[in-house]
């Protein structure tokens, strides 16, 4: 607002009906404690880009996970089979684990935005269609 | 504005930052910058197809901007529902006044309880400000004038305890002496501290009771500053030159 009003307008006032500003301090102040008091999500965008950049992070430990799990399996020299065991479930089955969600919510939200669009297409090619099929019958209709 | 009166001026309750807004390919805002402060009445004025109405539904959440910030009370609400908006007093009276005609007076008001208030303080408040509407209480809205319609529209929007008010072509189809009638009623509710801005296409109408006025033209604010101030230069605004 300040970049709304000419410079040369009178200091002190807005009002231009002779009057000082007309205010409701209480309605205003329980305006703006209402709004502060909101809970306001991300937009749907922010959320979907953070998922993907999250799958691509599970992605990326699991595998990391499964590659030790792996390399540990088969380095374990002591208590072989305990340790053989416990480094398949925590690193090996743990990493791939990861991997599926990780590479299933990357999938899921990269893609989400164009299958969106896609669909959308779709289904406003399908109405044309179906536009296009009456228009015809009732022209076929008319004498 | 000189620096002190910046510093001084309280924050917008409503503003729109660099907001851009288009149905389907065809951008219809190009990077609206506006604000209403509190306790002012902001008349958005421009010809026929200037884009006042999309602005306005931007502002009140009915349809999101593909660029830009809508703030209320200096929190970003860029894409929240206008029910959100709604409820807690950014009230928006559309074009078309957008009354249910099948509905009698009574049952419209009663529309307006979604804010928590009773039917009867809704009714006392709406009669109060309209004597008229307490008379045909119970008669169809559809069946109305159209300046008892819109006062329908502004009763229920008033009941709904509004901080900032919206308003979208007021005069349109109404009569000289009905639009100068509903123009004083807005006069009267800016007094009670409402923070209104008014779409209007016929500006001398609303001049009498802005404090600011913006002229927007295909989709820019070309102009803005007090009424008188920009009466001046209405014509050449609205004829191009």
């Amino acid at each position: 607002m300040t970049d709304m009003i000419d410079s040369t307008a009178p200091t002190g006032t807005m009002g231009t009906k002779g009057s000082e500003l007309n205010e409701n301090p209480e309605r205003i102040e329980a305006f703006r404690t209402e709004v502060e008091q909101m809970k306001l999500r991300a937009s749907s965008a922010e959320g979907e880009r953070r998922l993907v950049v999250l799958g691509a992070l599970a992605l990326a430990a699991g595998l990391a996970l499964a590659v030790f799990g792996g390399i540990m399996v088969q380095n374990t020299t002591e208590n072989v089979a305990a340790n053989q065991r416990a480094f398949m479930a925590t690193g090996t089955l743990l990493g791939i684990a990861l991997i599926i969600v990780g590479a299933a919510l990357f999938v899921r939200f990269s893609l989400a935005r164009y299958l969106r669009f896609w669909l959308i297409r779709l289904v406003h090619e399908s109405r044309a269609n179906t536009d296009r099929i009456v228009e015809a019958i009732e022209r076929n209709r008319q004498p | 504005m000189s620096p002190e009166l910046a510093l001084e001026a309280p924050p917008a309750l409503l503003q729109l930052e660099d907001v851009r807004a288009a149905y389907d390919n065809i951008e219809v805002l190009h990077g609206i910058d506006l604000a209403v402060p509190p306790g002012t009445v902001v008349a958005l004025l421009g010809p026929n197809g200037a884009g006042k109405s999309t602005t306005l539904k931007v502002a009140c959440g009915l349809m999101a901007p593909s660029a830009g910030k809508v703030l209320v009370a200096g929190r970003d609400m860029t894409g929240v529902r206008p029910e959100e908006l709604a409820r807690r007093g950014v009230i928006t009276i559309p074009e078309g006044k957008g009354i249910f005609p099948n509905l009698s007076v009574k049952e419209n008001l009663l529309m307006a309880t979604y804010a928590g208030r009773p039917i009867g303080e809704v009714e006392d408040i709406a009669y109060t400000r309209f004597p008229r509407l307490k008379e045909r209480r119970n008669q169809l809205a559809g069946t109305m004038s159209g300046g008892e319609q819109q006062m329908l529209a502004m009763a229920r929007g008033l009941a709904a305890d509004p901080a900032v008010l919206l308003l979208d072509e007021l005069s349109m189809g109404l009569a000289p002496l009905v639009v100068e009638e509903l123009y004083g009623i807005v006069a009267q509710i800016a007094d009670a501290g409402v923070s209104i801005l008014v779409v209007e296409q016929f500006a001398r109408t609303v001049l009498g009771v802005a404090d600011v006025a913006v002229i927007m033209v295909h989709g820019v604010v070309r102009r803005v500053g007090r009424p008188q101030e920009i009466e001046d230069e209405l014509s050449d605004a609205y004829l191009g030159g």
